[in-house]
């Protein structure tokens, strides 16, 4: 009997994912833990692997398709088995695709198969051209320039009457210059043809008008046949990163206010814990984890930053939920250990390094990459003196870990040097004001600089 | 009176221009010191088609053997021909006036002068009358050279050297007439007064006829002509007109030859004399009224067009020029393209040719490819032309492989060159033309056969 593959549903949240790469392809024989496909969420990839052994019958999604949780994916069986009742709302393989979400759907004025076209047009968020093979055709026999239409169709696609509209408009090129005009990126070039067609002397006075124009600096050579730039398709975490990093910096009105304390106590804490730490079963307690430890108790003294800022509401946190950044090899995730106002040092020790490992080992579980009332993002360990950390909004703080420099103060009326750690909080100005988030710091700063007292209590 | 445009010169640019403006609702006033129609419709292009047919005519029926028919006491009436002619060109004119008549155009017999410039417009005095344009046109067309040559002038003035004007309305065929000037207006004159029984002799300047035609259709037009017993005098230059015999230079050498008439045809010049330019500060450039491809004039509100800006001296250039400047005058951004003008010699065979050719392509550095196929790839031609050996010439831009320059010598070649012209203008390509379905049997197959000759 034929068996359907599924999307698997990645936490209780996740609703679909992107399939990123097709290990075997359809009428491919597979093996029982064999690799199905790739896909990943928002934040997180992952394998399919094959669970019977068989044919593979039917495949329903493409790579780069966003095929909802629990939909069937592809069927596995023996040869000319039936699989029709496998098929996504008894419709056919080919437009089985059209259920995938987000710029798939078919317009009903539209027939035939999806296209997708690789172009220029810079308005696709993606990079891409999405246009119906209908309009296409239309375009090529008119030898009008797509790239110029004016998507009405769903999802920003270009359908036959934008190409129409187009022709109306009249950006026209005659057969000869098609090609070269279409391969011109960018230039725009106007047409002194029939009816302001685009003329293959357009072109070449256009070429000659760049040249002339354009006084030409000596420009080193790249060498022939060796590209200067190697081209890399964004993968959707990166994807994730722009669009949040972005929207939080066009959204809030965030600023960073920086300090620094004596880390004397704590590094003499971690040196203790270093030397005698496995004796005692505690964990490998890092300076972070104690900056993680004494900001979770400290932000329920100052819940505006231990909150969510919801335009005409703020949700104030009665415990820390506290998000980790972490570098991976995939790009920056932000695993949340929850309740950390309610773990000791050692728990939360723990956990960080749990989530750390398993967002770089990408089997992190997507519903840990939510639901944080605040952010530690740690760059100190890499040297950096300060920096301005961007809000993860709704969260309305972000604190930012420094390296560690050698200072000097005086202590009864002699100079003496210690080791100085950096802090630097970036804040929502629209949910708390400088003041506050700056005694914040202070009672940080304070707790952090006497922390075996911090500890007693 | 204010009229939105004044239009100076009714030959093809001057009446087409009134008549696209008076239908686009300009108030239009045409002045036409002649005949409406100009040169062309009057003593050019019309009354030479209307002679040259009747020598065609005249032609098969004296050399119909081959085809197996034959007539006996063939004549040809020559003041039976100038008079039809004379009607073919009455019933044109006619057709003109109500042209526009029907657009809503004023039109005035006189000689056009502009006066000057005024906050109202440009003034314009025609006879005794004074009127305002607030555009003006300027289509007064162009006049034959008249070379210093001495005896010319006096040639002209009793009546023994003519022009294109006069020799369309002579009464008789001269036994011999000399043609000074090879070029298409003296080519086609040779072909009718060849045919109605002159002794023709053509003397040009240059080492070929045909002006600036494909050489190699020069080379088979000239033989040709040669085989109809016509006499060419080439690289020879005409130092002196007496009475009844043309002196020419050739190597150094003053030879003479006989002639009961002479013709001028040695080239036209733009009319820009005497129409009050000046006054208004149009600039002329090596004797012709300077325009852009808008058909501006460097002062606002002046459009010229035609024979006169001393482009191409050729009727269809003139209509579209006139459109072009009507268009701008409405705002409609619009320009001339000079690249695909067709032009044809209405000769017996006839050529016809649009685009570059070899010798011109050369010259701007075009890389192209060439190639040429005989007539005779056409059924039509081979049933039609006892003996013919007309070709046909498509050059093709080596980049983009588009067609850029189609050349024809035989018969129905001036019907059919619009459709390369077409091609040219589109920029379509061998690949594209390839596609096309050509009428069978016609002559216009023949660039088909001459486009399966390049690769895609």
């Amino acid at each position: 009997m034929a068996t359907p593959v599924i999307m698997p549903r990645q936490g209780q949240t996740v609703e679909s994912c992107i399939i990123t790469k097709w290990h075997k392809k359809k009428g491919e024989a597979v093996k029982v833990g064999d690799l199905l496909f790739s896909y990943e969420t928002d934040k997180a990839a992952f394998d399919e692997e094959a669970k019977v052994e068989g044919t593979l019958l039917e495949v329903f999604f493409d790579e780069g398709d966003d095929v909802p949780v629990l939909a069937t994916v592809c069927v596995i069986g023996q040869e000319g088995e039936d699989i029709s009742e496998f098929m996504p709302d008894g419709k056919d393989a080919s437009t089985a695709k059209d259920v995938a979400a987000g710029g798939q759907q078919q317009s009903a004025a539209e027939s035939g198969s999806e296209m997708e076209v690789e172009g220029g047009d810079a308005a696709q968020e993606d990079g891409r051209v999405r246009i119906s093979p209908r309009a296409r055709n239309l375009a090529e026999r008119a030898g009008v320039d797509y790239r110029e239409a004016t998507p009405t169709g769903p999802n920003g696609r270009i359908i036959e009457r934008d190409i129409r509209q187009l022709i109306e408009k009249g950006q026209l090129v005659t057969l000869a210059a098609r090609d070269e005009y279409i391969g011109a990126e960018g230039m725009r070039i106007g047409g002194t043809g029939i009816g302001g067609r685009v003329t293959t002397a357009d072109l070449d006075s256009t070429k000659r008008d760049a040249h002339y124009e354009v006084p030409q600096p000596p420009v080193q050579e790249v060498k022939a046949g060796e590209a200067d730039y190697e081209e890399v398709k964004l993968s959707n975490i990166r994807k994730v990163i722009a669009r949040a990093m972005h929207q939080s910096l066009a959204n809030t009105a965030q600023l960073t206010i920086h300090t620094s304390f004596d880390a004397t106590e704590i590094l003499a804490f971690r040196k203790k814990v270093k030397e005698q730490g496995e004796r005692l079963g505690l964990a490998n307690i890092t300076l972070n984890d104690i900056i993680l430890y004494v900001v979770s108790r400290t932000l329920l003294n100052h819940k505006a930053l231990n909150a969510h800022f919801l335009d005409d509401k703020m949700l104030l946190f009665n415990h820390v939920h506290l998000g980790v950044a972490v570098d991976t090899e995939r790009g920056l995730m932000v695993p949340t250990i929850y309740n950390a106002d309610t773990k000791s040092l050692d728990e939360i020790s723990r956990e960080a390094k749990e989530l750390v490992e398993a967002c770089r080992k990408g089997s992190i579980n997507p519903d840990y990459l939510k639901g944080g009332t605040f952010t530690v993002t740690n760059l100190g360990s890499l040297g950096v003196e300060a920096f301005t950390p961007i809000l993860n909004p709704p969260q309305t703080g972000i604190l930012g870990v420094d390296t560690i420099v050698q200072r000097i103060k005086e202590v009864d009326g002699k100079l003496v040097t210690y080791p100085s750690m950096g802090l630097s909080l970036t804040f929502d100005h629209r949910a708390v004001d400088g003041a506050p988030a700056a005694r914040f710091l202070q009672e940080l700063k304070a707790n952090l600089e006497n922390f075996s007292i911090f500890l007693a209590k | 009176m204010i009229y939105d445009l004044i239009v100076i010169g009714g030959g093809p640019a001057g009446y087409l221009g009134a008549e696209r403006a008076g239908h686009a609702g300009l108030k239009t006033l045409l002045i036409e010191e002649r005949s409406l129609g100009g040169v062309c419709l009057n003593e050019g292009c019309i009354p030479s088609k209307t002679l040259l047919h009747s020598a065609k005519i005249y032609d098969y029926a004296r050399f119909g053997e081959k085809y197996g028919v034959t007539a006996k006491d063939v004549v040809l009436d020559h003041r039976t021909v100038i008079a039809r002619k004379n009607k073919v060109v009455k019933t044109l004119v006619a057709g003109i006036r109500s042209q526009l008549k029907a657009n809503h155009v004023h039109v005035m017999e006189g000689h056009a002068y502009i006066a000057g410039r005024s906050s109202d417009g440009y003034t314009v005095r025609v006879n005794d009358d004074t009127f305002i344009g607030r555009r003006l046109l300027i289509a007064t067309g162009s006049v034959p050279i008249i070379p210093p040559i001495p005896g010319v002038k006096e040639g002209l003035e009793r009546g023994y050297v003519l022009t294109n004007r006069e020799i369309l309305d002579i009464p008789q065929v001269p036994g011999s007439l000399v043609i000074v000037g090879g070029g298409i207006i003296g080519l086609e004159m040779a072909s009718y007064f060849n045919s109605a029984g002159s002794k023709v002799t053509i003397i040009e300047m240059l080492d070929h006829i045909g002006g600036n035609i494909d050489r190699e259709i020069s080379q088979i037009l000239l033989k040709n002509y040669q085989k109809k017993g016509i006499e060419f005098k080439l690289n020879s230059k005409v130092v002196e007109i007496c009475d009844g015999a043309v002196v020419y230079e050739c190597d150094g050498r003053r030879e003479a030859v006989e002639a009961d008439k002479v013709l001028m045809s040695v080239g036209r010049k733009p009319a820009v004399q005497d129409i009050g330019l000046e006054n208004i500060g149009v600039e002329i450039e090596r004797g012709a009224v300077k325009t852009d491809d808008r058909g501006k004039t460097n002062v606002p509100e002046v459009y010229a067009a035609g024979d006169v800006n001393g482009r191409y001296m050729l009727a269809h250039t003139a209509y579209r020029e006139a459109e072009v400047c009507v268009n701008n005058m409405l705002g409609k951004r619009d320009i001339v393209r000079y690249h695909a003008i067709p032009s044809v010699i209405y000769t017996n065979p006839e050529v016809a040719s649009v685009g570059e050719t070899e010798e011109s392509a050369r010259q701007k550095g075009i890389e192209f490819e060439v190639a040429k196929v005989s007539m005779r790839y056409s059924g039509r031609y081979v049933a039609e032309n006892e003996g013919g050996d007309g070709i046909c010439k498509v050059l093709i831009n080596k980049k983009y492989r588009n067609v850029i320059g189609v050349h024809m010598i035989g018969n129905y070649s001036s019907e059919i060159i619009y459709g390369a012209g077409l091609m040219i203008e589109a920029e379509m390509r061998v690949k594209d033309i390839k596609e096309l379905v050509f009428p069978h049997p016609t002559v216009s197959e023949v660039i088909r056969e001459c486009i399966f000759q390049f690769e895609d």
